[in-house]
């Protein structure tokens, strides 16, 4: 899911603590920030630390001065030989190629499983907002091909095409059958994405929070941390990508429901929006002194349910007819594309 | 004169004359709004005393006007007011590609969008509902200021660290763009405190105190980045479809009704923020719907809180407009609300209808002049206007606002930290602890 939609689900989850309406009752809005800060830190953790750390057996770093596509080919294929020779999962660092402060040289990378090749093919030069550079998009005709050992699998169509600032790591994992499975991201969703290291973390804020403030607030900590942290992999596991739930128990990603994709737009806004609807239910019921009274059901037909059947009826009068396109989606990708487009 | 025709001829010449306005760079709708407030005030109980049924719709009028109409100069010359701040770079992105008129169309579209889901679904609904959500939700506005903030820090992600071995090294160049956004806030903050605890500008204009302060922290630095780094913008052809369909409009409706509604409805929470929110809350693969809720998200920001206002038993004051209408008039029940609403159908038509005309006049002007002189330009005209409303002093507060809004352009952080000069001080304030900090700071 998105970063908002996290966000947003952690602060709704902070909000079933009747401890945490009544510190926000007080001035305090501790718990409500936890909330929402531990609903998106698993995605934090992973795009702005983690990533910097990961080791790569491959980096291919295509020259800005002279762009060879030939180049890129060949160290894919060799990282390829390597997995294949050495039998270990090796992971490749595609490099972004900056050509100026706002400039960037496009490449993608495809794999032909039938005639074993991986093919490159360098782009347009595209600014920042990935939009090509008028005249560049033949400065490279041809596209680079390199033979490559093994065919490579992916389990879902993350486009490898490389532009503006960083680029895509790839894991290669041997099969048994001597086939390789190309795993995009690899340090996404890995040890951050598990419900231990969300209890691991509310243990140790609930132990500083017992030193500074008593016992009261630590469990009162430890709860929403490890509850709004565990909604964000919950939340994940409703995608395709999945997360490896119980590290260190588990080792690898445990595969998503397939419900949806993380970057779709309606599940995105319903979990927004529904979480919007939780929050003010919660904070009715802890406000003292109300003159309007409603139950939740009445919130949620007037909330939810009308609008939705309302919006639906106006979608499919304001459709017919028509097909409507939505351009497919992909949870790595999206997530990926989420983290350099939200300036 | 009926009362009808004078409220229609009000609200139309209202519209007419923000709508030309908003296409000036850094002239702020408020700032005129503000000089209107005092000339009716000064003639108020003599014989030339404005009726309410003149000034109410006029007012609308301008602030609707703007609202759809602020797109053009954010677009076409990069000098965004902090609403429109997001409109900028996929803006430019279209008028790069020659598509400058589609962009400010599309986004227009998403105001008329706004003003329909405000008037036909917002509307019957709010004299209902409004009040029960703001009984439940008092109190509670102060982490809401604080979970935006943190949302904001938290979501910016960085923009370094593309090349080199794993390691610290990749780390730092990785965070120095985070750092700079940390700075930016934290700076702007401090600014804040000092403009809302002691403002240096003068008691007569204390309402546009803070109008410097934002025009150096994001119309300057769009400007000078224009002028320093512009390239030729090329050809713009004129689009014989915005390929935009009932399922486009739709989703930019929810997206940005959600915030613009969140930016209307909350203290403090202006329009950039409500863009942001409804940016994060798009399906990011359709650029259309991107610039089209930033249309409706800044429609229901500015014409949003300005219809709170009349409301029938809300009682609610929200934005800008809102409050200089309050030191001239107290709305009466539902005449007025029904007055609003009209003005508000009939101002949004006439100014999408005034889009069309205003972008072809500003592409024209582009097309005839280069765009760095046009940027050169539109900066002198943002100085006249600082100068002009807030005396030199002003002007030095938009050069420190300058300074901080430019951390964001050179280190490629996002731009939206710079709220930070109202954010932080009021969040500070609102869960009582300001003070602490205007009297660490030696303000108080």
């Amino acid at each position: 899911m998105k970063g908002f939609s996290h966000f947003m689900s952690g602060v709704a989850v902070a909000s079933f603590g009747p401890w945490a309406i009544e510190a926000a009752r007080n001035g305090n809005p501790l718990f409500f920030i936890l909330g929402g800060a531990c609903g998106i830190l698993p995605d934090t953790i992973d795009f702005k630390f983690y990533r910097f750390f990961y080791k790569h057996d491959v980096y291919v770093e295509p020259d800005p001065q002279a762009p060879d596509p030939q180049y890129v080919a060949d160290e894919v294929a060799r990282t390829i030989a390597l997995a294949v020779d050495e039998k270990r999962y090796i992971r490749l660092k595609l490099s972004s190629v900056r050509l100026g402060a706002d400039f960037w040289q496009q490449y993608a990378v495809t794999f032909d499983n039938d005639k074993l090749e991986v093919a490159v093919k360098f782009g347009p030069v595209v600014n920042t907002g990935q939009v090509p550079v008028e005249g560049t998009e033949n400065r490279y005709p041809t596209v680079a091909r390199a033979k490559i050992k093994a065919k490579v699998i992916q389990t879902y169509d993350a486009a490898l095409k490389v532009d503006i600032f960083d680029g895509p790591t790839i894991g290669f994992n041997p099969l048994p059958n001597g086939d390789l499975d190309l795993e995009f991201l690899p340090w996404h969703r890995e040890w951050s994405h598990s419900l231990t290291v969300g209890a691991i973390l509310g243990v140790l804020v609930g132990a500083v929070a017992w030193l500074a403030s008593g016992w009261a607030m630590a469990w009162q900590c430890f709860v929403t941390i490890a509850a709004c942290y565990g909604v964000h992999v919950v939340e994940d596991q409703l995608g395709h990508m999945g997360s490896n739930i119980f590290y260190p128990i588990t080792k690898l990603r445990t595969p998503g429901l397939h419900w949806m994709h993380s970057g779709d737009g309606l599940p995105n806004f319903l979990t927004v929006w529904i979480s919007c609807l939780l929050i003010f239910w919660n904070l009715y019921r802890g406000q003292p002194n109300m003159t309007y009274h409603f139950t939740f059901l009445h919130l949620m037909m007037v909330g939810l349910v009308v609008p939705g059947l309302a919006f639906g009826a106006l979608r499919w009068l304001l459709n017919r007819g028509q097909r409507v396109e939505v351009a497919a989606g992909d949870d790595a990708d999206d997530e990926w594309n989420e983290s350099k487009a939200a300036g | 004169m009926s009362p009808f025709w004078i409220v229609l001829l009000s609200v139309s010449a209202g519209t007419v004359l923000s709508s030309v306005l908003a296409c000036l760079p850094g002239l702020h709708v408020y700032n005129v709004m503000g000089a209107m407030v005092l000339g009716i005030l000064a003639l108020e109980e003599t014989a030339f005393a404005i009726p309410s049924d003149v000034f109410l719709p006029a007012m609308t009028g301008m602030i609707v006007g703007w609202a759809m109409l602020n797109t053009i100069p954010a677009v076409l010359l990069g000098t965004p007011d902090e609403s429109a701040m997001f409109t900028v770079l996929p803006g430019q992105k279209y008028l790069m590609a020659g598509r400058g008129f589609e962009g400010t169309m599309i986004t227009a579209v998403g105001g008329l969008a706004g003003a329909f889901f405000l008037v036909c679904v917002v509307a019957p609904c709010a004299p209902r509902y409004l009040p029960v959500s703001q009984q439940v939700l008092k109190g509670h506005m102060h982490w809401v200021l604080w979970i935006i903030i943190t949302f904001m820090l938290m979501s910016e992600w960085p923009k370094g660290g593309n090349r080199g071995v794993a390691g610290w090294a990749k780390f730092y160049d990785a965070w120095k763009t985070l750092l700079a956004g940390l700075a930016t806030f934290f700076l702007a903050g401090m600014l804040g405190f000092i403009l809302l605890t002691r403002s240096p500008v003068s008691h007569e204009v204390a309402f546009q105190n803070i109008m410097p302060a934002f025009v150096g922290l994001f119309a300057i630095p769009w400007c000078l980045l224009n002028m320093i780094s512009a390239a030729d913008v090329p050809k713009q052809k004129p689009a014989k479809s915005l390929a935009i369909n009932g399922d486009v409009i739709l989703r930019s409706v929810w997206s940005g009704g959600l915030g613009g509604g969140i930016a209307a409805y909350f203290p403090i929470v202006t329009g950039g923020v409500g863009g942001m929110l409804a940016g994060h809350a798009t399906a990011q693969r359709d650029e259309r719907i991107f610039i089209m809720g930033q249309g409706v998200s800044k429609f229901i920001y500015y014409v949003g809180a300005f219809m709170l206002l009349f409301v029938p038993g809300l009682n609610l004051t929200r934005g800008g407009g809102a409050w200089m209408i309050k030191a001239l008039y107290t709305p009466a029940g539902k005449t007025d609300y029904y007055m609003i609403l009209g003005s508000i159908a009939v101002a949004s038509a006439i100014s999408y209808l005034m889009m069309e005309p205003l972008t072809r006049v500003v592409l024209r002007f582009i097309d005839r002049y280069n765009y760095r002189h046009v940027s050169t330009v539109a900066l002198a005209i943002i100085i006249v206007m600082v100068v002009a409303v807030t005396g030199w002093t002003g002007l030095f507060i938009a050069l420190v606002g300058t300074g901080i809004g430019l951390l964001p352009v050179l280190f490629g952080s996002r731009r939206l930290n710079s709220l930070g000069i109202l954010l932080l001080p009021i969040a500070c304030n609102m869960s009582g602890f300001g003070e602490v900090i205007t009297g660490w700071l030696g303000l108080t």
